[in-house]
């Protein structure tokens, strides 16, 4: 987005939130922040927030974001189909590439770690729906924390190779990506995904490794499709066929899940929707503390040492600011070096020294390259899905 | 010479699953709100996803279920009659409802 469209946007964004104050309150807030593990623990899984088992949703609580890389055992879990293969067979699994290329190609996972060359992206993988209990009234869907949301770093081949492979024929235009997963019944729509060529740049990846190590099982082992930047809801999961076409398919996961109003603001009231709308794609600027969290009790005088992520679509993140005086003083935390890349968590650290009892709320917020800022949590605004929220985080300590 | 052989060994051994049998996804019981009409939430709403799924979709209005219901049976092509719609919208309104 240009820096002249950004402040158009919030322009815009200012107008419709006091617009909704006078109809009903639409209004956004911090999301629901603390709930606690499950008992249970998931296979190749830590025990997580689980909100469900089939399909199976998982959530990181706010420590995870303490590190950088998430471990792949806290990694958080979203599946759309309740029906996910259990058990793969390394030898068997193929991943079929049809339609309007030259060459069909039916790719081992042999043939892709040894026969294309090898690339790894260090890249976010955030739902389009992380931290919607945040807006009230409830939007629907899945009253996630801010933990749907991780950072890895993925190795395996540029989907752009695989496609050069197969060879694309002059008028092909669209690629469908489907994974394993199967609804219950036969007649439920399969969860699809459609890119346009024209989205698809040489940091698509699919890949077979996760930080070091074979992908989670449930987290689509053994490969997924990787699109740094953008929500995860095209990452797909056990992708095993990719289909190029010409012409768009009426698919519904494309066309009434994860969109949002088709505005400046991208925003509206619970009473009049926006009619028309957009896809989510590309991530916003925002941030989140790992440390402290609502739970931690600190001594006063004693230095604490904030430690949180900030991420956008790979624009860059060129600051994070701490406040702890409500929003009134802003002064810059210390970002780490980078080095995992612009679409990779950068993380920031600051310290502080409470100098008075009670509680004190830490709030954090990151600014990217292009001028880009969180919003505060009440000036987000409304949409019915849920999505894109980024407002700025806030933690509240016990200082005794 | 040695570099082929070490790269070969590489890939060979990264064929190999971190978990090598099927893996076993937990089954989790949700708290369910007894009362009239859960029988048809049983019969009609668990083969497809969890109840987790449903109820953690936050306290919604009437048309929010009744809306879901619909989508259900529209889109993802549950096979649920008008009448166990009726009785699913009603159970869900009063038991995970906001009074709207
Ligand atoms: C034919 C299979 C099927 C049946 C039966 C079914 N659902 Fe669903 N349901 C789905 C699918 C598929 C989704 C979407 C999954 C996703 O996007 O993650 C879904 C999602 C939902 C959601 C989440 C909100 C949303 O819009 O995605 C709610 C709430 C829900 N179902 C309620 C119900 C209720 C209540 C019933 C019983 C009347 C029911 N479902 C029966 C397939 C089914």
């Amino acid at each position: 987005m240009e820096r002249r469209d950004f402040f158009k946007k919030s322009l815009a964004a200012a107008g419709a939130v006091s617009l909704a104050g006078s109809l009903e309150a639409a209004t956004t807030g911090q999301p629901i922040d603390g709930r606690k593990v499950s008992k249970i623990s998931f296979p190749e899984k830590r025990a997580l927030i689980t909100y469900s088992d089939r399909p199976p949703l998982l959530e990181s609580p706010r420590s995870t974001f303490s590190s950088v890389l998430t471990p792949n055992d806290e990694f958080f879990v979203r599946w759309h189909m309740p029906e996910i293969p259990t058990y793969i067979d390394t030898e068997a699994f193929r991943i079929n590439v049809s339609g309007l290329v030259n060459k069909d190609l039916s790719v081992s996972l042999k043939d892709l770690k040894a026969d294309y060359e090898q690339v790894t992206v260090t890249a976010v993988l955030q739902c389009g729906g992380n931290s919607r209990s945040a807006f009230t009234p409830t939007a629907g869907g899945i009253q996630w924390g801010s933990g749907a949301m991780g950072n890895a770093t993925w190795k395996g081949v540029r989907l752009r190779d695989i496609l050069e492979r197969a060879g694309l024929k002059k008028d092909a235009e669209w690629i469908g990506f489907n994974g394993m997963d199967n609804a219950a019944y036969y007649e439920t729509p399969s969860f699809i995904r459609e890119l346009h060529l024209d989205e698809l740049d040489d940091h698509v990846i699919v890949a077979y490794e996760m930080n070091g190590e074979d992908l989670p099982y449930l987290n689509g082992y053994p490969v997924r499709l990787v699109i740094p930047g953008t929500y995860s809801d095209s990452w797909v999961k056990m992708l095993s066929k990719i289909v190029v076409t010409n012409e768009y398919q009426k698919l519904f996961f494309m066309d009434v899940a994860y969109r949002i109003p088709d505005n400046e603001c991208e925003c509206e009231t619970p009473e009049k929707k926006f009619p028309k709308t957009k896809p989510i794609t590309k991530m916003n600027v925002k941030s989140f503390i790992g440390y402290p969290t609502n739970e931690t009790v600190v001594h006063n005088n004693s230095h604490i040492v904030v430690r949180g992520v900030a991420f956008d679509d790979g624009t860059g993140i060129t600051g994070v600011k701490i406040s702890t005086d409500a929003g009134k003083t802003w002064q810059d935390a210390i970002l780490d070096n980078g080095e995992l890349g612009r679409y990779s968590y950068r993380g920031f650290r600051h310290t502080f020294k409470p100098n008075q009892q009670g509680k004190v709320t830490i709030m954090s917020k990151a600014i990217n390259r292009a001028g880009e800022e969180q919003p505060f949590a009440a000036d987000v605004p409304w949409n019915h899905g849920g999505y894109k929220f980024n407002g700025i985080d806030a933690v509240t300590v016990d200082v005794i | 010479m040695k570099k082929i052989l070490l790269l070969s060994i590489l890939a060979v051994s990264a064929l190999f699953a971190q978990v090598k049998e099927p893996i076993e996804v937990p089954y989790i019981s949700y708290e369910i709100k007894m009362g009239e009409g859960f029988g048809a939430v049983q019969a009609n709403c668990l083969t497809c996803h969890s109840f987790g799924y449903i109820t953690n979709q936050g306290k919604q209005s009437r048309a929010f279920w009744k809306g879901k219901v619909v989508k259900m049976v529209d889109h993802f092509k549950a096979p649920i009659t008008d009448e166990d719609s009726e009785i699913v919208t009603n159970y869900l309104s009063e038991h995970y409802g906001n009074g709207k």
